[in-house]
């Protein structure tokens, strides 16, 4: 007897399964015709604008075994189901990778980020997807679940594949993130560009995680989000970077190549000038700022 | 608290007076349009069209009819009277001056989202599932989506008449052209405001049914019961058979002037003859329902060296949509206000109003006033600038003053105080703040404004309130206004407490009901303090004459040294003498004296203006007043931080300092958002910002708390000097928010919303 919870809403059938198991039997079973939601927080807009209308709804909120943050071997894990509020509240995530509190604090408003997960947020792969630079940053993989029960792990990078688009095929279910813990000398800095201080989808944002070494780069990390199909990582700037002595050239060379690097669209948020504008403007405050708090710190 | 003049003192008026409703608002209490049920009500719901222009070649209810659990599907054809005006609580006809619009859809289509057939089933699912199977053919029209395009000869033609142009007016004075030759500055542009929404938390929601006496009734989120008139002229019914009960408004800001359900929930119950309710969705709201007017200005000003204005020519447009609704009125305010509270020697200002096929554009707060507002404060700092001149500096040197005239030849009468408003507002903003980041700039602005209170004169406009006593002293009001949340109904019970010597509590206010309160006209116009407030009051005077001249037989004095107060009536002189009310009020009652008062107060009444010229009087008074702030803009990202707000007016007379306060604070941030954010974004006359992720109002997070400053010069024109303030609160707070952000990047930007990408490009970053 299964453990799942039923409930029919006119013509979509609702399913909460409540450990693995279980959903991976629902997914082998609807295969094609299932949804995966948890928070539904972009899912029920949808379905209320009749844009879509999914024949079964997997809800995977139920499954406790995908809540969860923590650390192993050096890196942190984070089940897919983890809420933003969560995030934004991890003592681990304060201080692994702050700047990705700090995007999942900027998601939506208070209600938003009770409901919404860090896996949803990824597999509905919006180039506006808050958590999605500062984890390509990170170096983050995705753990996905297969309807056959196979488990893969693939880098957050190649997870995007165009827009809307992602490495889930049919039945599949992303069920964790995962990405090493940051050395110690390393500073990652997240900025959204909004039309108001809260609640707002964003025109662009820039997540930067560098490890410097007086003013040289040691390593770089550098992605980009709403100013391109999917949520981007820019290596083209990372080796621009790396090994190199930071001075103003160097910055402005950066930002430049950002422009180039990025395809932003015109639509009621912001033209593709505006996005491409504000977005390396933001990188070159960021790359600024790392290595002025070098300064200031020490290292 | 509001800074005294030396004034009478009141036991009430102009106190901090909790307001009685606020409680049941606060527990979630309060039932509001759509918490209401009636048993055995059907759920309403509208198809609406998917084209913004096009010809409607067949409707096909048939399969929807079919559908179980649906009642009635009605079109055009099932309307008595399908073409009607936007006419209300006025007693006197201004002919085709009156706001035309079509109850259903029928032969071209106007606008997307205008209403094409109505549906009533037991549900809202299956009222949702018959719209999809109602079949209208449509033939797509080319339209027209601009107004300066849609008043080119051979444009397209939106309605069936043969022009776009709704109508236009003129004010003259002075010789524009000898004007500007005595000026040695002048500066010329053309700025753009966007459409914007109301943005209520509460949709436009409504159930209706029919009496026992087969009197349809509408209980309906609305700022006007009056409709009822015009929902019976719909129906084809006598007036006394249609019944509007206004119940607390969760917002109206204008967007609930014009009808809403109200005649869809008449004919689907008329239909039907069971209860009904029909509730929009947001989205449904943002496109299909009236929004505030989109303008192009062109203005054009001059000033001397010394910064005295010498003349200003003025070009408005506005954008209509696809009705006329009420236009033409906007757009006369509009035209009056255009030359803002400044005394200029030489004025020329035409404006049109031009049917398009975008959403169709009515009454918002500030009804024409905020457009003009915002261009007309440009043109002050950008001559300022010029002549160099701080923004207050000029702004002193051109205001208008107690006696002086308006470009239209009125001249104001009343008390004038908008250069203390603004010396205050300016002050209060205290020390600059500094930068918090190299990338920051901090600016300052201020803008004034000089807004109408009341209706237009030529309207004729009355009100009437019942004040009744009861046996043991207690007292009723009954007034039909409605209550939109700015604390209308307990206004009514201060005015009355005040008068008649008891506290507020002893006061109950029946508000809302056409049939069973004394018609007291409209919830706009910031009109209901000035008319029901002065009906209330003289209501309440009569009562209390005839209760002093029991209590002087009573107590034996003349009654001229009587006073009220704590359920007492006393002599002034010899407090000692005295009467408790209740025992007045049996005394009257065993005489036969009567125990209420039913008053009638009539604005001043004018005929229409010259409209070639704009001379004459419009409207009965205006009230003036200040906002300044600070703000912060990052010149690399365009963001900008709103730090400081200060609002402050001449309220006349504060009846309740915290409704008034309340008004000052919400004014200014509804301003706020019609600088800084809010656009309703068309394309074709397609919303593309249907829901609140694309149509950003301020958060809590955008805006500081607001600094008010209330001036109380005594010299208004409603109940105990009262002024309005409703709409006047909201206007200046965008061009305040402009001229600041100008101020702090050193360029300007003439359209509004000023959004980081305008100030990004105006800083010619990209």
């Amino acid at each position: 007897m299964r453990k799942t919870k039923t409930k029919t809403v006119t013509s979509t059938t609702y399913l909460r399964p409540t450990d693995l198991n279980d959903l991976q039997q629902i997914m082998a079973e609807h295969q094609g015709r299932a949804a995966v939601v948890a928070g539904a927080t972009d899912m029920i807009p949808q379905m209320r604008a009749g844009r879509t209308l999914p024949a079964v709804l997997v809800d995977l909120c139920e499954i406790a075994e995908l809540s969860f943050i923590r650390e192993e071997h050096g890196s942190i894990a984070i089940g897919a189901t983890t809420t933003m509020a969560k995030l934004a509240s991890s003592p681990i995530i304060a201080s692994g990778s702050p700047f990705l509190a700090t995007a999942a604090r900027q998601v939506g408003h208070p209600q938003t980020r009770n409901r919404a997960t860090i896996g949803g947020n990824l597999a509905n792969a919006s180039p506006s997807a808050d958590t999605a630079p500062p984890l390509l940053a990170l170096g983050a993989a995705v753990q996905i679940m297969s309807p056959d029960g196979a488990i893969r792990d693939v880098p957050l990078h190649q997870f995007f594949h165009s827009y809307r688009v992602t490495d889930l095929g049919e039945g599949d279910v992303l069920t964790r993130i995962t990405f090493p813990r940051p050395p110690d000398g390393a500073a990652g800095r997240f900025t959204k560009i909004g039309l108001r201080s809260a609640s707002s989808i964003s025109v662009a944002s820039v997540a930067v995680m560098l490890e410097m070494e007086e003013t040289t780069c040691r390593t770089a990390r550098v992605a980009a989000g709403s100013v391109a199909p999917i949520p981007m990582r820019v290596f083209r700037i990372e080796e621009l970077l790396e090994g190199h002595e930071i001075g103003e050239t160097l910055v402005e060379e950066c930002s430049e190549l950002l422009r180039a690097e990025i395809s932003p669209i015109s639509d009621v948020r912001g033209s593709d000038k505006y996005r491409s504008y504000v977005a390396s403007a933001v990188l070159k405050r960021q790359i600024e700022m790392a290595v002025a708090d070098r300064r200031t710190f020490g290292a | 608290m509001p800074e005294n003049r030396t004034r009478p003192a009141y036991r009430i008026i102009g106190k901090a007076a909790p307001r009685p409703d606020a409680w049941a608002k606060v527990f979630g209490d309060t039932a509001y349009a759509h918490d209401y049920t009636v048993p055995g009500m059907l759920c309403a719901k509208v198809l609406r069209s998917r084209h913004p222009a096009a010809r409607v070649l067949s409707i096909d209810t048939g399969d929807a009819e079919k559908l179980p659990g649906v009642d009635a599907v009605l079109t055009a054809k099932d309307v008595p009277n399908n073409e009607t005006a936007t006419r209300f609580g006025q007693t006197h006809q201004v002919g085709g001056f009156e706001g035309l619009y079509r109850v259903l859809a029928e032969k071209k289509i106007r606008f997307k989202g205008e209403a094409v057939a109505l549906v009533a089933a037991t549900s809202e699912a299956v009222a949702e599932e018959a719209l999809g199977l109602i079949h209208v053919e449509y033939e797509p029209l080319e339209g027209v989506f601009d107004p300066v395009e849609a008043k080119q000869a051979g444009a397209y033609q939106v309605g069936e008449d043969e022009s776009n142009v709704i109508c236009s007016y003129k004010v003259r004075k002075g010789d524009v052209e000898e004007g500007f030759k005595l000026a040695d500055v002048v500066v010329e542009q053309t700025y753009r405001v966007p459409m914007v929404d109301h943005a209520y938390l509460e949709p436009e929601s409504g159930v209706a049914w029919l009496d026992q006496d087969g009197v349809i009734t509408i209980r309906s989120a609305t700022q006007v019961i009056e409709h009822f008139r015009g929902i019976a002229d719909v129906l084809g019914v006598s007036h006394n058979r249609v019944r509007i009960i206004a119940p607390m408004l969760g917002g109206g800001f204008g967007g609930k002037e014009d009808i809403t359900v109200e005649t869809y929930l008449a004919l689907l119950v008329w239909k039907t003859r069971k209860p009904v309710s029909l509730t929009y969705t947001r989205e449904e709201s943002i496109r299909s329902h009236g929004k505030r007017h989109p303008y192009v200005m062109r203005y054009k000003t001059g000033a001397t060296k010394a910064g005295k204005l010498v003349a200003l020519e003025a070009e408005l447009t506005s954008d209509a949509g696809g009705y006329v609704y009420l236009s033409p009125w906007v757009l006369l305010y509009s035209t009056v206000g255009a030359t803002g509270p400044y005394d200029i020697p030489h004025v020329k200002v035409d404006s049109e109003t031009v049917l398009t096929n975008n959403t169709f554009s009515s009454a918002n707060r500030g009804f024409g006033a905020p457009q003009v507002c915002f261009a007309c404060e440009s043109q002050l700092d950008e001559l300022a600038k010029q002549l160099g001149l701080s923004p207050l500096e000029i702004r002193r040197k051109n205001y208008l003053r107690t006696g002086d005239a308006l470009a239209t030849g009125r001249v104001l009468e009343h008390s004038v105080e908008t250069e203390q408003t603004a010396d205050r507002a300016l002050e209060a903003l205290g020390e600059p703040s500094g930068p918090s980041s190299p990338t920051e700039r901090i600016g300052r602005g201020i803008a004034s404004s000089m807004t109408s209170y009341g209706r237009m004169t030529f309207l004729h406009d009355t009100s009437r309130a019942l004040v009744s006593i009861e046996m043991d002293g207690s007292v009723s009001v009954r007034c039909g206004l409605q209550d939109v949340g700015g604390g209308q109904a307990s206004s009514l019970a201060q005015i009355a407490a005040e008068v008649l010597g008891v506290p507020m509590e002893d006061v109950t206010v029946y508000v809302g009901d056409s049939a069973l309160t004394p018609l007291a006209g409209t919830t706009t116009a910031t009109r209901l303090l000035y008319m029901s407030g002065n009906a209330t009051k003289k209501a309440a005077t009569a009562v209390r004459h005839s209760l002093v001249k029991k209590a002087a037989d009573l107590l034996d004095v003349d009654p001229e040294e009587l006073a009220m107060g704590d359920r007492q009536i006393y002599s002034a002189g010899d407090p000692d003498r005295a009467v408790a009310l209740e025992r007045v009020v049996k005394a009257c009652a065993a005489d036969g004296i009567p125990l209420y008062d039913v008053a009638q107060f009539n604005a001043p009444a004018r005929e229409l203006i010259d409209f070639q010229t704009g001379q004459g009087q419009v409207f009965p008074d205006f009230t003036f007043g200040t906002q300044a702030m600070e703000v912060s803009v990052d010149i690399e990202t365009g963001a900008v931080k709103v730090l400081k707000i200060v609002s402050c007016y001449d309220v006349g007379q504060a009846i309740n300092t915290l409704s008034a306060e309340g008004q000052l604070h919400g004014g200014a941030l509804y301003g706020l958002g019609y600088g800084m954010m809010e656009e309703v974004v068309l394309d074709k006359g397609n919303t593309l910002t249907p829901s609140f992720a694309e149509y950003l109002i301020p958060s809590a997070v955008d805006v500081p708390d607001v600094k008010t400053i209330m001036i109380e010069s005594g010299g208004g024109v409603g109940p105990f000097g009262a002024k309005g303030l409703g709409e006047p609160s909201c206007v200046p707070a965008a061009a305040a928010f402009a001229n600041a952000v100008s101020d702090a990047i050193g360029a300007r930007v003439c359209d509004l919303p000023v959004t980081p990408e305008r100030i990004l490009k105006a800083l010619g970053r990209f």
